[in-house]
């Protein structure tokens, strides 16, 4: 009780000697008595691309021909092995897909459109393409 | 294709590929796997655990189960999504008013800044900045479409950066001229930028090409490196985690090696590197070009080993992919007179490529070499072809990584005898007096 008594009168005290300008009314609201200042923004408005849907899923893998494109990330032998390690798991098990590994022409960022037209051509069913990272 | 395909990407560019890459630059909301990182360059042992025993780090369900389910699940509502996307985030011309300690604190918070105070761009001040060009505000200086986004940076955007980085009113063609090449380099590795000022406008605004031209010590060298950071992260839309993955970064990026060439003190012969790329020597000229890497020759020449044989021992280190040696006009003249006698800078940039070898193993060692020139040299583009069947064949044979066109020579600083070997490119340079 004593305190809280005591802290009151403190809060009197402090107001009354702020509003005889004794103390800096900045100390009590430091940040509401720095002026404001507008700026211009430096941010540009990023704009989204229009969207593509997918292409529909296959109902199983058994019997289709998937292609394995390595696009070159870290040069043609950088992940090739892990598109051999994806063949041999399918070979153990599941022996009836067929796997097709394929390098893109050029070098990651380049378009190959040649290889694109032949996996169509040549019936594949799915591909799965990287390895970027 | 018209068939179901599926993304593999490492841990560490695969949520920029399902996010950032979908929404601004392909549309399509391709499915992933994620292998875990790092996958290039490792042994098939390890690639073998990846698929055989590891989870995917998008659905985190063994590799092949994922792989099969993103071929098989049906598609989601969201993947059927086509046309016109959500509108993107809408940015202000200004924003709400603030205090000056909560604009810097916003600034932050949003990283358009390189985390050393910025001014606050006020309207006053953005419009003291466009008084440097005749240029109108609205101008589209130019269409960033990398990592996509397609965003117009204006004169106005670029005074907004100009001011926050300090810059002054009569900075500004040059600082305009310099944006042209905004954004700074990105990728996994620690890709960076070299500015390079020839021509009058180096002494017009008092740039530092005589002494200590690297170091912290020119307000201009100073304010145009950091006002192609702040662009970078604002207009480029550069930012860690989200369109950036490097490991490492650069710390190059806070000053993007600004440096003006030491034109007045260039050895008879030697020509200024704008010239050498085409321009009038009364041009002035802003070439940005895009590396990695510099090393210091640390000491002096010593008498007993001539510079061009230290420098070339130096270059061994570099990829080949680039390069530009940066040498004091002490070391340029010893190169110059005789007995190294290299009457001009192609003189020596030949000879340079000429004598600097490293091995077919180190050459194709590095992954960005790998992953930029094997594809080329696949297809059979030499010298690359031949280079390249050597890693089966006799993988320690001395090959020579560079061109002669590769090489470039830039005279900068004064009062010793020491230099820079860099693999940084020098690019296309822009004119500054069409930003005036």
């Amino acid at each position: 009780m004593k305190k809280k008594l005591l802290l009151c009168c403190a809060v009197i005290v402090a107001t009354a000697l702020a509003l005889a300008g004794l103390v800096p009314l900045t100390a009590q609201k430091k940040d509401a008595a720095k002026p404001l200042i507008t700026v211009l923004n430096p941010a540009i408005e990023s704009k989204m691309v229009d969207r593509i849907p997918l292409s529909p899923r296959l109902d199983t893998l058994d019997g289709k021909t998937i292609y394995l494109v390595d696009i070159n990330w870290g040069g043609p032998d950088a992940a090739y092995s892990v598109f051999e390690e994806i063949k041999a798991w399918f070979a153990q098990n599941n022996p009836s897909v067929n796997i097709v590994i394929k390098r893109k022409a050029g070098m990651y960022t380049m378009d190959d459109p040649a290889l694109w037209k032949e996996i169509k051509e040549k019936g594949g069913d799915a591909a799965l393409i990287g390895i970027s990272g | 294709m018209g068939i179901p395909t599926v993304g593999a990407a490492g841990a560490n560019v695969v949520n920029y590929a399902r996010g950032y890459d979908f929404e601004y630059t392909n549309g399509m909301p391709i499915r992933y796997v994620g292998f875990p990182f790092p996958v290039a360059g490792q042994p098939k042992s390890v690639h073998h655990s990846y698929v055989f025993e590891r989870n995917d780090v998008v659905t985190d369900k063994p590799m092949m189960q994922a792989i099969i389910e993103a071929f098989t699940a049906p598609l989601t509502d969201k993947e059927k999504i086509s046309g016109r996307p959500p509108e993107a985030k809408v940015e202000p011309r200004l924003l709400q008013p603030m205090t000056e300690d909560q604009v810097q604190q916003f600034f932050k918070d949003n990283d358009w800044t390189d985390y050393n105070p910025i001014i606050p761009p006020t309207e006053e001040r953005v419009a003291a900045m466009l008084k440097g060009t005749s240029l109108p505000a609205d101008k589209e200086v130019k269409k960033l479409n990398w990592p996509g986004g397609d965003r117009s940076m204006t004169v106005e955007k670029v005074a907004v950066c100009a001011v926050m980085a300090g810059a002054k009113p009569e900075m500004f063609p040059l600082i305009l001229a310099t944006s042209m090449s905004v954004p700074f380099g990105n990728s996994t590795s620690s890709m960076a930028n070299m500015i390079l000022v020839n021509g009058p406008v180096r002494n017009e605004v008092k740039m530092n090409s005589k002494g200590n031209v690297m170091g912290p010590h020119n307000e201009v060298n100073a304010v145009l490196g950091r006002t192609f950071t702040l662009l970078s992260k604002t207009a480029g839309n550069l930012h860690a985690g989200k369109t950036t993955f490097s490991a490492l970064g650069s710390n190059i990026q806070y000053n993007n090696l600004t440096i003006a060439e030491n034109e007045e003190d260039l050895p008879a012969g030697w020509e200024p590197t704008h010239v050498l790329k085409g321009f009038k020597a009364t041009d002035s000229v802003v070439t940005v070009g895009t590396g990695w890497t510099y090393i210091s020759s640390v000491g002096e020449v010593q008498r007993q080993y001539p510079p061009q044989f230290l420098i070339r021992d130096y270059m061994r280190s570099l990829t080949g992919m680039g390069a530009t040696v940066i040498v004091t006009p002490e070391v340029a003249a010893l190169l110059h007179d005789a007995p190294n006698s290299f009457a001009t800078k192609r003189d020596l940039s030949r000879w340079l490529a000429e004598n600097v070898q490293k091995t077919v193993s180190s050459y194709w060692g590095n992954g960005v070499v790998s992953t930029m020139n094997a594809s080329l040299a696949i297809q059979g583009m030499e010298p690359l072809a031949s280079q390249y069947k050597l890693i089966e064949t006799n993988p320690e044979e001395l090959i020579k990584p560079f061109q002669a066109g590769q090489v470039n020579i830039v005279v900068t600083g004064k009062g010793q005898t020491t230099w820079f070997v860099t693999d940084f490119g020098v690019g296309r340079g822009t004119k500054v007096d069409d930003y005036k």
